[in-house]
């Protein structure tokens, strides 16, 4: 199995990237690494999917990008931007400003409502919404009628929309998605990895996904394949069955 | 079990740690009041004790009815004559005859030796017999043997630079004396009696100065060896003459120790009532706490219960951890206690009330007291979400549930409303229905539990007007207030503890305003006196008659008219009197009488208000039984009834020459000046401040300075209830701590999200600060607007004892409650500070 090359990190395609990234926890003896020495480039406008076993290093990886964790070592562009040098302040606002989010659960604030919620980072900001922008992406994920109510009272793919609308509404760089479908039965699943797919096609966002299920990983344009820190592979226009093949080969 | 209930304590410190800072802080306050209490008791017992410890026997005059005076009792004096019968008794090995009384020392330029907080300024005789003086012992120099000889109190010759040799002063009722100091006394290894002022003269001496030439206080006896204090007594009643009595020394010390505990008992009250408040609140956290811990260990509780723990294993594991914490808390708390007796005391000196001092005492009840009620209450707070734990079902606690929105229930909100109506009605009745003072208490009670009860109800609008203006400071804000009202009642639990405080301290300063500023409305319209003169200490027993005899020749005093003071029973029941001078007091006292005329007033006379003539269906010519405890009963014919209290407050009016007669040589408290009209008033003050000079035991004051004077006072007192009270503040802003401490720790994953989606540290901080903004400004909004309301109420009702305006002190009130939100700003430190350090990706990840 060969390790893919893959493009350099500033070139002009790629929304996000990282280089010779490295991620290890513990000290001496109890340290492991859970991600070695990756580079990788994102591409704007594009669906990728990162699968693979658990430890792998596939959350790691997006939290890094993210702008979650702090590397041990290599760097994370996010267009232009080294994130890596940024300090917490700094990595805060990328997040709040150029970046949306969406976890496998508790997406929302249990105290605000879904209209909210989706503007929720907006606020924090200090910014005031556009309207237009918000209203049609609620509109897409089919929430228009659900904007009043509370997290307790919206099922779990409903809530999972409202985090995709809240990712979106600050028209962010690139959206982030960890496990989304996690918690879903199939058909929320569906109906939100569609949505994802919309977001890409219609509005050029770019969206990065993790996910161990090769049915959303089929809804991206590209899948990179994680394994013991590494990136093994990569595959475009992937279909489940192919995915669900070289997911095989991993050993998952 | 029990493993599992150490576990879980010691798995969560911070909780452990401020749980136990809660109970211990109420305890503490509680420890603290007991110690100060029985210190005081000690020092007070100790005074006497020192003083009659060498005598075994007493003769004195039998009296039903005896003043107490703060310092002893006063009873009618004995024949001389009795005491050669007395030394021939059976038993006697010694009798002397003992006078006691006002005696104040000047230093050597003649400034009167005032002891701090109002502090008894003793004369005494000095026995010659050594074993008789007790504990009291000449620390230098010799016992006072001739006339104008004195022994002074070791203290006051340090403090003073008076050597023993060098000759001063002492004031009297009478006239001022010059001493020669021929020696110091020391009291058992202290210098002085409790920070009192003593004088020792030889009994001739004594009897010129301070009582009567030809009779005595008491005869003190020392028995011969081997005879009992019981047996000598016995042999004393059998020959003493009707009228007096023979009891042991014993028998005094008791009686004087029991005198002290009643004195003592208003301080006591007042410090066990503080101690209620402190553990009232600290109850609300400890309830508030265990609530907090059920809830959050609900997933913990339910999986114990489906491995197969009964309700009843949960329940008692509970009461077990709070059994632990309680005991453990309390002993702390104990700890501490002491540390805040000490302080206390301090604070007591502070603010001028020097009470008499000794080592501090911590009893064994102290000890048992504090630890049983602080274990108690926080059983007793832990009980109830102990309960509400076994409740939950296993399935329930196990789902994954973030913390919803709590809705306020039906039954807290009639509950809450009916309180408060029974409560309000309660108020209404006591204020304008004339139902008296029991059922506005208990109409207080009610209101302040309808309020707590109603509390969560009134938290979501109280916190949108509250929150209003945080809107402005944009997400954090806005979140802020969403966070303090989406547990209403934990909300409300903790902001009640603050509100408690904050109404008590706020009720204090508007009944205190309203009775300085009905004060001043006396002083201003209630007399037509210029100049005011007062005892040098205005806490003293007040001065020598002769200062009025000073004043009158001053050039420019037109009148002058004293005024007495003192407590007698009249028809059965103790009360106050005041002692005034018929031709002068109707002008300057401006004492109106609607019915008969002051210049009836005289030997066998009293002038009475008109509620108490109501009271006891009295007439003009009617008399009244009194008694007084130097000349015992009396029927005094009503001479003059009057309407309206103003200076004088007191229901009763006798005639000041009749009070030497009746109650005994007494000081003037107070004497008011007119002057001639025309004359400069200033320069009279100044003439009058002159001819004072050779009495130092008294002062004059225009209007202003006599209103600041006296309010001085009520200012004192004002600052030591308000300091007491903050000490409850403090433990309400630490059950902020608590509460804020907790949610933090439960919305770990919410404040990850926040992080994760762009809060920055600084905008998490804010949100909680602004948090506990919200609940700290909601208890003392509501605790002040309570205040208000009772301070009002409280006034109102004793308007008919001279509170005649009702003063809100708005600016005050401001202070406080904006000391009540910057303290709310401190709460939320630690807590702030945590929350801004949640680790993002702990929140987000799905475990």
């Amino acid at each position: 199995m060969s390790v893919t090359t893959i493009t350099p990190p500033r070139a002009v395609t790629a929304a996000a990237g990282a280089v010779n990234l490295s991620k290890s926890y513990g000290s001496g003896d109890a340290v492991v690494t859970a991600l070695d020495d990756v580079t990788v480039g994102l591409g704007e406008g594009e669906f990728t999917a990162i699968m693979g076993p658990s430890g792998s290093g596939k959350s790691t990886l997006l939290h890094l990008l993210a702008g979650l964790d702090q590397p041990t070592s290599g760097q994370v562009f996010l267009g232009d931007t080294d994130i890596s040098t940024l300090d917490d302040k700094g990595l805060t606002l990328l997040r709040r400003d150029r970046i949306g989010f969406i976890f496998q659960s508790f997406n929302l604030l249990p105290t605000m409502t879904a209209a909210e919620n989706i503007v929720l980072p907006l606020r924090i900001a200090g910014r005031t919404p556009d309207d237009h922008w918000v209203a049609s992406i609620v509109e897409t994920v089919g929430l228009t009628e659900r904007l009043g109510h509370r997290p307790a009272q919206l099922s779990g793919g409903q809530q999972q929309r409202v985090a995709a609308a809240r990712a979106l509404a600050s028209k962010p760089q690139i959206v982030f998605a960890d496990e989304p479908t996690g918690a879903l039965d199939s058909r929320s699943g569906a109906e939100l990895l569609g949505f994802l797919r919309k977001a890409v096609d219609e509005l050029g966002q770019t969206v990065v996904m993790v996910t161990h299920d090769a049915t959303a990983a089929s809804y991206a344009d590209r899948v990179l394949f994680l394994a013991d820190g590494h990136i093994v592979d990569s595959m475009r226009n992937p279909t489940a069955d192919a995915v669900l093949d070289t997911m095989k080969t991993l050993g998952a | 079990m029990l493993t599992t209930t150490l576990r879980g304590m010691v798995a969560h410190k911070l909780r452990l740690a401020l749980t136990t800072a809660s109970i211990a802080l109420g305890v503490a306050f509680l420890a603290g009041t007991l110690v100060m209490t029985d210190t005081m008791g000690a020092a007070f017992e100790r005074l006497f004790d020192k003083v009659s410890s060498g005598t075994d026997a007493v003769v004195r005059t039998e009296a039903s009815f005896t003043e107490s005076e703060g310092v002893g009792t006063s009873r009618a004096p004995i024949d001389a004559k009795v005491l050669d019968q007395v030394k021939n008794v059976d038993g006697v090995r010694v009798a002397e005859g003992s006078v006691s009384g006002y005696a104040l020392l000047t230093d050597n330029d003649g400034k009167a030796i005032i002891p701090a907080g109002g502090l008894p300024t003793l004369g005494n005789t000095m026995p010659e017999d050594e074993s008789l003086r007790g504990d009291v012992e000449i620390l230098s120099g010799k016992a006072p043997d001739a006339d104008h000889e004195v022994v002074i109190d070791a203290t006051s010759a340090e403090e003073n630079d008076i050597e023993v040799g060098s000759t001063i002063k002492v004031l009297f009722r009478g006239p001022t004396e010059e001493f020669t100091v021929v020696g110091t006394a020391g009291f058992g290894g202290e210098k002085d009696l409790g920070g009192s002022t003593s004088a020792y003269f030889d009994i001739d001496t004594a009897q010129r100065v301070l009582g009567t030439p030809g009779v005595f206080d008491t005869i003190d006896v020392g028995a011969a060896e081997g005879v009992s204090q019981a047996e000598l007594a016995d042999n004393l009643s059998e020959v003493v003459p009707g009228g007096t009595e023979a009891v042991t020394g014993e028998t005094v010390a008791d009686e004087n120790s029991e005198a002290v505990k009643d004195d003592l008992q208003m301080v006591s009250v007042l410090l066990t009532i503080f101690a209620g408040i402190a553990l009232f609140v600290g109850g609300f956290i400890i309830w508030n706490t265990f609530s907090m811990i059920v809830t959050q260990r609900s997933r913990e509780i339910a999986l114990m219960r489906a491995i197969g723990a009964t309700r009843r294993q949960i329940k008692r594991s509970l009461l077990l951890e709070a059994i632990l914490i309680g005991a453990g808390a309390s002993a702390v708390g104990v700890g501490l206690g002491i540390g805040v007796g000490k302080g206390l005391q301090s604070l007591m000196d502070a603010v001028g009330f020097n009470l008499p001092t000794t080592s501090l005492q911590v009893g064994p009840r102290t000890i048992i007291v504090s630890m049983l009620v602080g274990t108690l209450v926080t059983v007793a707070a832990a009980m109830v979400p102990a309960r509400r734990a076994t409740r939950v079902r296993p399935v329930e606690a196990l789902r994954e549930s973030a913390s919803s929105i709590e809705k306020a229930s039906r039954k807290r909100a009639v509950a809450g409303f009916g309180l408060l109506t029974l409560g309000t009605a309660g108020l209404l009745a006591g204020l304008f229905g004339g139902a008296g003072m029991a059922p506005f208490g208990l109409g207080l009670v009610l209101a302040l539990v309808g309020v707590i009860v109603s509390l969560p109800l009134a938290v979501r609008p109280l916190a949108a007007l509250i929150a209003a203006p945080m809107k402005l400071r944009g997400m954090p804000g806005e979140l802020a207030k969403q966070n303090a009202t989406r547990n209403p009642r934990r909300t409300a639990a903790t902001a009640a503890a603050l509100m408690i405080g904050l109404t008590l301290v706020v009720s204090m300063s508007v009944f205190a305003s309203s009775l300085k500023d009905s004060f001043g409305e006396v002083i201003g319209d209630k007399t037509n006196a210029d100049l005011y003169v007062t005892g040098a200490s205005n806490q003293g027993p007040g001065f020598s008659p002769t200062v009025v005899d000073a004043v009158e020749d001053v050039e420019g005093v037109e009148a002058i008219t004293p005024n007495g003071w003192g407590m007698a029973r009249f028809a059965g029941l103790d009360a106050s009197y005041s002692a005034v001078d018929p031709s002068t007091a109707g002008d300057l006292m401006r004492l109106e009488l609607s019915e008969g005329s002051l210049d009836d007033l005289g030997e066998e006379s009293v002038v009475v208000s008109k509620s108490a003539a109501d009271t006891h269906q009295w007439e003009l010519g009617d008399t009244v039984d009194v008694e007084f405890a130097t000349s015992g009963a009396h029927e005094l014919e009503v001479v003059g009834i009057y309407d309206t209290k103003g200076w004088v407050m007191d229901d009763y009016v006798i005639d000041i020459d009749a009070q030497t007669a009746l109650a005994g040589p007494q000081l003037f408290t107070t004497a008011l000046v007119k002057l001639v009209s025309g004359a400069d008033q200033d320069e009279v003050q100044d003439a009058i401040a002159a001819a004072l000079a050779d009495h130092p035991d008294a002062k004059v004051m225009n209007q202003d300075e006599f209103e600041a004077d006296a309010s001085g006072f009520i200012d004192s007192l004002l600052t030591f209830v308000t300091v007491m009270l903050l000490l409850a503040v403090v433990i309400a802003l630490l059950g902020i701590v608590n509460t804020l401490a907790l949610s933090v720790f439960e919305r770990t994953r919410e404040l990850g999200l926040l992080r994760a989606v762009g809060m920055t540290r600084g905008q998490v901080r804010a949100m909680v600060r602004w948090e506990s903004v919200v609940i700290a400004l909601i208890g003392a909004v509501t605790g002040a607007g309570l205040g208000i309301g009772i301070g009002v109420g409280l006034a109102h009702m004793l308007e008919d004892e001279g509170i005649t305006g009702i003063a809100i002190p708005g600016p005050q009130i401001a202070l406080y409650v904006a000391l009540a939100a910057v303290a709310g700003v401190l709460a939320a430190m630690g807590p702030a500070r945590s929350a801004a350090k949640v680790d993002v990706l702990k929140a987000v990840v799905t475990d």
